[in-house]
C-alpha cells in the first residue's frame, strides 16, 4: 500500500498546481466578460459618480496583477475576498450553501448507484429479453428526458395533485425526495447502461463458466465472479457522475427551489460577484480533485491487482 | 431603479445539459464495446434483493404525506399563525439603504418604515413624518413626526433616529445605489424631539416622494452597531414596522415576526414567511398544492388557467414599469423622425400584449405610466402597416436593416416580444437582426457612450421607484446620456430640456404637472423610442385569503392579509 499512499501525496501536490492554473483562468474569464461589476451593482438608475464610487470599494480600479496578488493571497489564507452582491465574505456565503448541494448529489449518486446497477444487472443477465428492453428504454427515456422537464412533472404529480410531498425547499425530511429523484434519474439511466454493457463482457469469460461448473450459487456466480469484475467501469461513471452532478445539481436545485450551490454561482454569475464566483470554482476544482483521489482508492479496494 | 426579478427559461447553455451530451456519448460508446458473440447465458437469475428493497423504499415514501411544519395560514391551537409567501429572488441585503430589488424592498418594508408615502395618483402623504411642509423658496423641508412610536429594540423613534438615518444615507462610506434622489440634501437638523428640518442645496419637488423609497426608510440608531451590524454592513433592519426581523436561511426562506408594540393597526398573522423559489413554475405548483398563500409573478403563459381556477384569485396590478425599443437618436437612418414614427405604426403592439404577453401589460399612450405624477394621456400610434411602409419609402429608409438588441428573461417576456416586433418591422419590408444576451453584458453596450454604440434599437424597461415624472424624464435628457445615465436613446430636444429644466423648480404642482404633459407630446411626437406597453405585477392568491393588493411601484401590498371570512 506504501504505492498507494504515494500516490495520493504526489497527486494531491500535483493538485495545487492545477488549483493555481484553475485560478488564474478564472480570474481572467471572469474579468474578460463584458458588464461592469460596479454597474450591475450600482443599479440602472446610479450616476457616474456612484458607479466610480463602487468600483473603488471592490478594488476594481487597481491593476489586474494587483487584483490577482489580494484575491490569491486571500485564498491562501481562507480568505476569498467579499461578496459585492451581498456584503458578506465569499467564503461565508458558500459554506451555508455548500453541504446542501453535496447532500443532494450524494443521496442522487446512492439511488442512482443503487437503481442504475441493480437494473444493468437484470438486464445483462436476461439479455434480450423483455426485462432487458424495459430496462434499455426507460434507461432512454431517463438520459433523454430534460431535468427541469422531469422535475416539473413530479412536483405536478406528487406535490399538486396526490399532495404527498413538498413542491420545493429543503425545510422538511421529505424535501429531498424529488430533487434528489430527478436529479437521479439521468445516473440511474446511464448507470444501468454502463453496468449492463460491462456485466456482458465479463459474462461471456471462462471464469464465468468455471465458477458455474464447480458448484456455486447462480447469485455468488453474478455478484462476486461477475459483477466485481465489471466493477471498475461501472465505478469510473458513478464517480463521474458524482462530479456532474455537483455542477449540474443548478437546473435542479432552481426548479426545487433548493438552497445549493449551484444557484449560488448562477446568481453570482449573473450580479458579477467576482469574489464568490472565483470561490465557487475553487471549491468545485478542489471537490473533483478529491473525488479523483478518493476513486483511485477505490480502484485498489475492488481490484487488487492495481497498483500504483 | 428596481430590478425585477428575472423569470428563468430552461437556461440552454445549463451545465446539466451540457454535461449530457458527453456522457451519452460515453454511454454509446460503451454499449458499443458490448461484445457481439457472446453466448447469453441460459439459466435461472437470481431474485435480486435489492430491487425488492427499493421498490419498498418507494411504498414507504408514497406511504408518508406531508406534515408540513411550514404549512400556510396555519393556525395551531395556541393562535401561532404564519402566512407564507412565495418570491422569485434571494434578498442579496436587508439594509434598506442598499436595495435595487423590488422584491427584496417588499420584504424590508415588513420592518421597516418610511417617513411619507406615495398614493396610487402620484400624491404625497404622511407616514412616520404626520406633516411635512416645504418653505416658498423649496430650500428647506419641515418634518412633524409621529409620537409614540418606538422601535423594535425599544428605542424611540424621534428626530434624532431620522437625522441619523438621512445622514447615513448621504455618507460616503455606505454603499447606497438609488441614493441619487437624496443627493440634493445640504443638512439635516433636529429642531425639537420631534419636528425635523431638511436643507436642501436648490428646490426638488419630488423631493417628499423620495422619501416614500423603502432606501430612506428610518431605521434604529442603535440598532447600527448592535447584533452584528455595522455602519457599512448592515444585515439585521431593526425600524418602526409591523413585524420584526426573525431568520433568513440563504437560498430558502426569510421569515418575520409580529411586533407587538407597533403603533398602527396590527396585522392578522403572527409570522410571515418568504420562501426563496426562483423557478416560476414551481412558485404556481406550491400555491396549487396549498403549500403556500400567495405568490408573485407566475408563469405568464399560465394566467388565463390561473384567472379561471376558483382556488385562487389573481392580480394583475399595474405597474409603473414601461417597457420600449429604444431607438438611435444619433444614428444617420434613425436620426429621421418619420422613419422613427414609421416604426411605431409598423407595430401592432396590442395583438403582442394579447398573444405574446398572455394580457400581462397595457399599451402606452405616454411616455411614461399612467401612476405617475405628471402622466397625461399624449397620443397613439395605431398600428398601420401601409402608413408605415409609405413613411419608410418617404423618408429614404425603405429595405433598411437594423440591428435590435433584447435581454432575455429579465422582463415578461421581452425576447419572445422582441422577435414579434421585429417580425412586424420585417412585415414592411426592413431586415431585422435580433440578438440576445444576458444583462450584464446587455448593459455594457447600451450603457457605452455614443461613440462606441453598436446598437440600433434596444429592447428595455424602465420603472422609477417612486412615482414621479421627473424620474422617467432621464430617459430624455442630454445629462443623462450614457454613460452618465441611461437615456439609451441619446434623444434630446432643446424645447424638451427647457420644460424639464423648468419643472426641475417647479413647486407649484399644476404648473408642474402640466410642464411634463407639454413635454410627453414632443417626446411623443418625436418618437425616440417604440412605445410599447408598461408592464402588469401579477399575483396571485389563495382564495381562503384576503386583503391583499398592490403598489404601482410592482410590489404587493400583503402585511393586512386575513383570512377570508
Amino acid at each position: 500500500m506504501t504505492g498507494t499512499a504515494a500516490h495520493i501525496v504526489r497527486t494531491l501536490l500535483l493538485s495545487l498546481i492545477t488549483l493555481l492554473g484553475v485560478s488564474v483562468l478564472i480570474f481572467l474569464m471572469l474579468r474578460v466578460l463584458p458588464g461592469d461589476p460596479a454597474r450591475v451593482l450600482a443599479g440602472l438608475n446610479a450616476s457616474e459618480e456612484q458607479v466610480a464610487q463602487i468600483r473603488q470599494q471592490l478594488g476594481l480600479d487597481e491593476s489586474l496583477l494587483s487584483q490577482y496578488w489580494h484575491f490569491i493571497s486571500g485564498v491562501v489564507q481562507g480568505d476569498l475576498g467579499e461578496s459585492a452582491r451581498t456584503s458578506r465574505p465569499a467564503s461565508a456565503e458558500i459554506a451555508v450553501r455548500l453541504p446542501a448541494t453535496l447532500i443532494l448529489a450524494f443521496v442522487a449518486t446512492v439511488v442512482g448507484s443503487l437503481v442504475g446497477v441493480t437494473a444493468g444487472v437484470l438486464a445483462a443477465v436476461r439479455r434480450n429479453t423483455v426485462l432487458d428492453h424495459v430496462v434499455s428504454s426507460v434507461a432512454m427515456m431517463g438520459v433523454s428526458m430534460p431535468v427541469y422537464w422531469l422535475g416539473l412533472l413530479l412536483i405536478l404529480l406528487f406535490a399538486v395533485t396526490l399532495g404527498w410531498l413538498p413542491a420545493a425547499g429543503s425545510g422538511q425530511p421529505l424535501s429531498i425526495v424529488l430533487p434528489a429523484v430527478t436529479l437521479a434519474a439521468f445516473s440511474t439511466a446511464l448507470v444501468s447502461r454502463m453496468t449492463r454493457a460491462s456485466m456482458l463482457e465479463v459474462l461471456g469469460q471462462d471464469f464465468m463458466r468455471t465458477a458455474e461448473a464447480k458448484g456455486a450459487p447462480p447469485r455468488t456466480v453474478i455478484i462476486k465472479h461477475g459483477l466485481r469484475n465489471a466493477f471498475i467501469p461501472i465505478l469510473t461513471v458513478i464517480s463521474l457522475q458524482f462530479g456532474a452532478l455537483l455542477g449540474g445539481a443548478v437546473l435542479t436545485e432552481t426548479v426545487f427551489g433548493w438552497p445549493g450551490i449551484g444557484r449560488l454561482l448562477v446568481d453570482s454569475i449573473g450580479a458579477r460577484d467576482f469574489a464568490v464566483v472565483q470561490g465557487i470554482v475553487l471549491v468545485y476544482a478542489a471537490v473533483f480533485i478529491l473525488l479523483n483521489v478518493v476513486v483511485d482508492v477505490l480502484y485498489v479496494v475492488v481490484d487488487p491487482r492495481i497498483r500504483y | 431603479m428596481r430590478v425585477r426579478e428575472p423569470r428563468r427559461p430552461v437556461p440552454s447553455s445549463s451545465p446539466t445539459l451540457s454535461h449530457r451530451s458527453e456522457i451519452v456519448q460515453l454511454c454509446a460508446t460503451s454499449s458499443e464495446r458490448e461484445p457481439m458473440n457472446t453466448p447469453a447465458p441460459r439459466r435461472r437469475t437470481p431474485r435480486i434483493r435489492s430491487f425488492a428493497a427499493v421498490a419498498a423504499l418507494g411504498l414507504l415514501v408514497s406511504a408518508c404525506s406531508v406534515n408540513d411544519p411550514e404549512a400556510p395560514s396555519s393556525d395551531n391551537g395556541d393562535g401561532n399563525s404564519t402566512f407564507s409567501i412565495a418570491v422569485g429572488i434571494d434578498p442579496d441585503t436587508f439594509d434598506p439603504a442598499g436595495q435595487t430589488t423590488t422584491t427584496v424592498s417588499n420584504m424590508v418594508d415588513y420592518m421597516v418604515e418610511t417617513l411619507t408615502t406615495v398614493d396610487d395618483d402620484g400624491q404625497v402623504n404622511g407616514k412616520l413624518a404626520e406633516t411635512f411642509e416645504t418653505s416658498e423658496d423649496g430650500l428647506t423641508v419641515t418634518l412633524g413626526l409621529r409620537k409614540g412610536v418606538t422601535f423594535h429594540d425599544g428605542t424611540p423613534f424621534n428626530a434624532d433616529a431620522v437625522v441619523s438615518t438621512l445622514e447615513r444615507i448621504t455618507s460616503p462610506d455606505v454603499k447606497v445605489p438609488l441614493g441619487s434622489p437624496y443627493k440634493v440634501i445640504d443638512s439635516v437638523t433636529a429642531v425639537d424631539d420631534s419636528t425635523v428640518e431638511v436643507k436642501l442645496t436648490h428646490p426638488s419637488p419630488g423631493f417628499l416622494s423620495a422619501l416614500s423609497v423603502t432606501t430612506a426608510g428610518i431605521i434604529s440608531p442603535a440598532s447600527v452597531t448592535a447584533d452584528g451590524n455595522t455602519n457599512v454592513n448592515y444585515q439585521k433592519p431593526v425600524g418602526t414596522g409591523p413585524y420584526v426581523f426573525g431568520k433568513y436561511t440563504a437560498g430558502e426562506n426569510f421569515s418575520v415576526t409580529k411586533f407587538a408594540d407597533y403603533w398602527g393597526e396590527k396585522p392578522y398573522y403572527d409570522t410571515v414567511n418568504f420562501r426563496i423559489v426562483p423557478e416560476a413554475a414551481t412558485r404556481e405548483s406550491l400555491l396549487l398544492a396549498g403549500q403556500v398563500d400567495m405568490i408573485i409573478l407566475p408563469p405568464v403563459s399560465d394566467l388565463k388557467s390561473l384567472q379561471s381556477n376558483k382556488d385562487v384569485e389573481t392580480l394583475l396590478a399595474p405597474s409603473d414599469r414601461t417597457i420600449f425599443i429604444s431607438l438611435d437618436f444619433q444614428d444617420p437612418l434613425l436620426s429621421n423622425k418619420e422613419t422613427r414614427q414609421a416604426l411605431n405604426y409598423a407595430v401592432d403592439k396590442q395583438a403582442i400584449v394579447d398573444n405574446v404577453l398572455f394580457g400581462a401589460a397595457k399599451v402606452l399612450d405616454a411616455p411614461m405610466s399612467p401612476s405617475l405624477f405628471g402622466y397625461c394621456k399624449t397620443g397613439s400610434y395605431d398600428y398601420d402597416p401601409a402608413k408605415a411602409k409609405q413613411m419608410l419609402a418617404d423618408s429614404g429608409a425603405a429595405g433598411a436593416t437594423l440591428d435590435l438588441l433584447t435581454p432575455s428573461g429579465r422582463y415578461v417576456q421581452d425576447a419572445q416580444a422582441a422577435e414579434a416586433i421585429a417580425g412586424y418591422l420585417r412585415d414592411v419590408g426592413l431586415t431585422v437582426n435580433v440578438s440576445t444576451s444576458d444583462f450584464p453584458s446587455f448593459l455594457a453596450r447600451v450603457n457605452a457612450p455614443h461613440s462606441e454604440n453598436t446598437v440600433d434599437m434596444h429592447l428595455l424597461g424602465w420603472a422609477p421607484p417612486y412615482l414621479d415624472a421627473d424620474f422617467q424624464m432621464q430617459m430624455f435628457r442630454q445629462a443623462t446620456h450614457p454613460p452618465a445615465g441611461l437615456a439609451t436613446s441619446f434623444y434630446t430636444n432643446p424645447q424638451v430640456e427647457q420644460l424639464l429644466a423648468q419643472a426641475d423648480v417647479e413647486l407649484d404642482p399644476g404648473t408642474r404637472e402640466q410642464l411634463y404633459c407639454d413635454a410627453s407630446k414632443v417626446i411623443w411626437d418625436d418618437a425616440p423610442w417604440i412605445f410599447l406597453w408598461a408592464q402588469s405585477f401579477p399575483i396571485v392568491h389563495s382564495a381562503d385569503v384576503t386583503g391583499i393588493g398592490s403598489t404601482p411601484t410592482e410590489k404587493f401590498d400583503a402585511i393586512y392579509a386575513h383570512p377570508a371570512s
